[in-house]
């Protein structure tokens, strides 16, 4: 990542954003049943269509830091933004992070062709290696979104109210707990 | 070189999915989605049907041998008892216009999850055990016979829906989909199907008088120890009444207020406040939970459950009932209360002792919802508030389904913290007030084992809150709902990790002028505030014991 992309190559990527990003987006929204698939496609409204309005906004910016300049932090907000709901859903690790390595075969069938002619099959190359180091980077998330999950859930279950029977009211061990804090940070001052 | 792919084949990993009518899509259960079984002994103790061990992953489920005998005649009974369930089986259309309003489909993108499917997974039983045209035409009506997978199915897909309403606002026939889920999981619990997040805190309910089962001494030590941190972070000293016999008000709120992080903090603000106005009240050891789980079981165990609100105002004699920040409560309070176990002619209209406002909208059930009681307060000017408290805090509201849809509350709790919060943003309208997204782990779905399902349905209510925290730094999200202030955080921490939730009362309770308080550097969870904290080397020692 980070790496500077041939001009030339860049440029042709660059005029076929349009219809490579739209293909991109049918593929994603194929991955659901058809009826939630014309839902997603048709639901303009952000708040109506949480899942296909992130689609929308990731996978754009998405592209330009594919074949720009990537900066990691841009890139993992906008990969969490495809994941993490995914992550949650009916999909396997697999399902849930090819839609990252369907964009290859798509820009093959548009840029392919063109590359060649240019004498940039080497850069095109370079270019497919990307997508696959955003897939693993979309593994990535998708891993620390389901670490996530499981926190939580740790987190619900150690807040759930048996908890009580072997302790007391949370409010006082919370205070216990702010208190016992408070004395070890005194005693490590005056150490 | 590997074979190039197709987009297509690329897209088949495991997941193709087909492109079929609902009915020939079979349903698989999934961990993650379901909540565990009711423990036997929990169904037993109120006399439910089959209690019996058994496990949703599982091919046989335990049913009794004449189970669909007592499925159909449960639903014919039903169909006769109750006229809208009858009329919702046979008004649909499915023009679909409630497909997209549910947050578990806008979620999980399950088309199972578009009510107008989940309601016809029992529509279609209903067409082809009920219907002439069904029986005779079967599919080409829309009607199925009810066999082991399809009762598998209607469980699985009842417990993905938190009867929060949102669909019937757009049903152009008034269809309440939750109702035909209420009559679903009436149906699942004659064969002592129910999930025991559910049936524990039924029984638990229906032994003690609130859902975690607290005796009690253990109920009035709880509240005790709130008034041992009002009185370390505010400086007063509170003496609340339990079971006082004559109190002018009893006041019932959900057990989740007592025990249960964020709701502990609401319940500090509901003491401070009726000690701040004087209020002749009592709290009850035995009306101790103003939820009521067995809304979620059948309309027989929530009459059962809701009866000793009443039972118990007329054994202290109180005039009439005030209720704290609760959601389903405030549903059956406003919609069934009143025909469960009232008219209570033994109360009276509620009338407000501090400012005489009589309360006409609880003229029949003689219960009144903590947020009109403190607006009523606040616009006749009889607290002393220091909003400032509350300036570091950017606070939205997210409108819990039942108060809000259920009972038409959208202004009063908004009065009340505009009034004690300077900075207030509000969620985009078509996600507020009675469009509402549910917080995706109400009606008894706020369990661990199924979070995944809980986090795909509060998906669009967190993508609300998620606009407001990054367009104007929202950091706090109150609501009036104890399922809410339970289920919130774990979305939240998914979500929109940087966002807090608390109660309206809290927010009141920081606010409050306290007469007698000390210096209160910390709010109610003794946390420090910022512009209000003592300057280094001032505060005072810290000692061990508590």
């Amino acid at each position: 990542m980070g790496r500077k992309m041939h001009k030339g190559l860049r440029e042709i990527l660059e005029q076929k954003k349009g219809p490579i990003v739209e293909k991109w987006r049918e593929q994603i929204h194929k991955t659901y049943p058809p009826e939630t698939a014309q839902f997603l496609k048709r639901e303009k409204d952000r708040f109506s269509n949480p899942i296909g309005s992130s689609i929308e906004e990731s996978i754009w910016p998405l592209y330009d830091q594919l074949i720009g300049e990537a900066d990691p932090a841009t890139t993992k907000k906008l990969l969490d933004n495809l994941v993490r709901v995914r992550a949650v859903q009916d999909f396997t690790a697999a399902s849930a992070v090819q839609i990252i390595f369907a964009l290859k075969p798509i820009v093959r069938k548009e840029v392919f062709g063109i590359a060649q002619k240019k004498g940039l099959v080497q850069e095109y190359l370079e270019f497919e290696s990307e997508i696959d180091r955003f897939g693993l980077l979309a593994f990535d998330v998708f891993m620390e979104c389901r670490e996530r999950v499981w926190e939580i859930k740790r987190n619900d279950l150690l807040k759930r109210p048996f908890m009580l029977s072997g302790g007391m009211c949370p409010s006082y061990m919370m205070k216990r707990g702010i208190k016992h804090l408070e004395k070890l940070k005194k005693e490590i001052t005056q150490h | 070189m590997a074979k190039e792919l197709t987009p297509q084949e690329m897209l088949r990993i495991d997941l193709t999915p087909p492109n079929r009518d609902w009915m020939d899509i079979p349903t698989v259960i999934k961990p993650g989605i379901y909540c565990y079984p009711a423990k036997p002994e929990k169904i037993e103790i109120v006399g439910m049907p089959n209690p019996h061990v058994w496990s949703p992953l599982d091919d046989d489920w335990g049913l009794p041998e004449d189970w669909k005998e007592t499925f159909l005649q449960g639903m014919r009974e039903r169909l006769e008892k109750h006229r809208s369930f009858k009329i919702f089986m046979d008004i649909c259309v499915r023009c679909g216009a409630c497909a997209d309003k549910c947050h578990f489909f806008l979620g999980s993108g399950d088309p199972k999850n578009m009510p107008v499917v989940r309601a016809e997974l029992i529509r279609s039983v209903y067409r082809g055990e009920f219907t002439k045209a069904g029986q005779i035409l079967g599919r080409l009506a829309g009607g199925r016979k009810l066999t082991e997978d399809v009762l598998k199915e209607i469980w699985y897909y009842m417990f993905q829906c938190t009867e929060c309403r949102r669909c019937s606002l757009f049903c152009p026939y008034g269809i309440d989909t939750a109702e035909v889920t209420i009559i679903g999981r009436e149906l699942i619990n004659l064969f002592g199907l129910n999930i025991n997040w559910i049936q524990e805190p039924v029984a638990n309910c229906y032994e003690t008088g609130n859902h975690l089962g607290l005796l009690p001494h253990t109920f009035k030590q709880n509240i005790e120890f709130m008034c041992m941190d009002i009185e370390e972070f505010v400086g007063i000293t509170i003496d609340p009444p339990f079971n006082k016999k004559g109190a002018e008000i009893l006041f019932v709120t959900p057990s989740g207020d007592v025990f249960a992080d964020p709701g502990i903090y609401t319940l500090m603000g509901y003491l401070m406040l009726f000690e701040h106005i004087g209020l002749d009240y009592t709290w009850s050891t035995y009306a101790s939970e103003g939820g009521n789980f067995g809304f979620f079981t059948s309309l027989d165990m929530a009459q059962r459950l809701n009866a000793k609100i009443y039972a118990e105002a007329k054994r202290l004699g109180v005039k009439w009932i005030l209720g704290g920040e609760c959601g389903h409560m405030w549903r059956v309070v406003h919609q069934y209360m009143n025909t469960f176990n009232g008219p209570p002619e033994f109360l009276e209209e509620p009338v407000s002792p501090i400012t005489g406002t009589k309360f006409e909208n609880a003229k029949s059930a003689k219960m009144v919802h903590i947020a009109e009681f403190t607006a009523d307060l606040i616009k006749h000017g009889k607290l002393k508030l220091n909003p400032k408290r509350n300036d570091h805090l950017k606070v939205t509201y997210h409108d819990s389904c039942n108060p809000s849809r259920g009972m038409g509350m959208f202004e009063e709790p908004r009065y009340v913290i505009k009034s004690v919060c300077k900075h207030f943003y509000e969620m985009p309208e078509n996600t507020i007030r009675e469009q509402t997204f549910c917080c995706g782990s109400g009606a008894g779905l706020n369990a661990g084992e199924n979070m995944e399902l809980r986090l795909r349905g509060g998906l669009p209510r967190a993508n609300a809150v998620k606009y407001v925290h990054e367009r104007f730094g929202v950091n706090m999200l109150s609501c009036v709902c104890a399922i809410d202030r339970a289920a919130l955080p774990a979305s939240m921490e998914y979500w929109v990790p940087d966002m807090k939730v608390c109660g309206m009362s809290e927010l009141v309770g920081n606010a409050l002028v306290m007469e007698g308080e000390h210096d209160r550097p910390t709010d109610l969870r003794g946390e420090e505030i910022p512009g209000f904290a003592k300057a280094e080397g001032e505060g005072e020692e810290v000692t061990e014991d508590v």
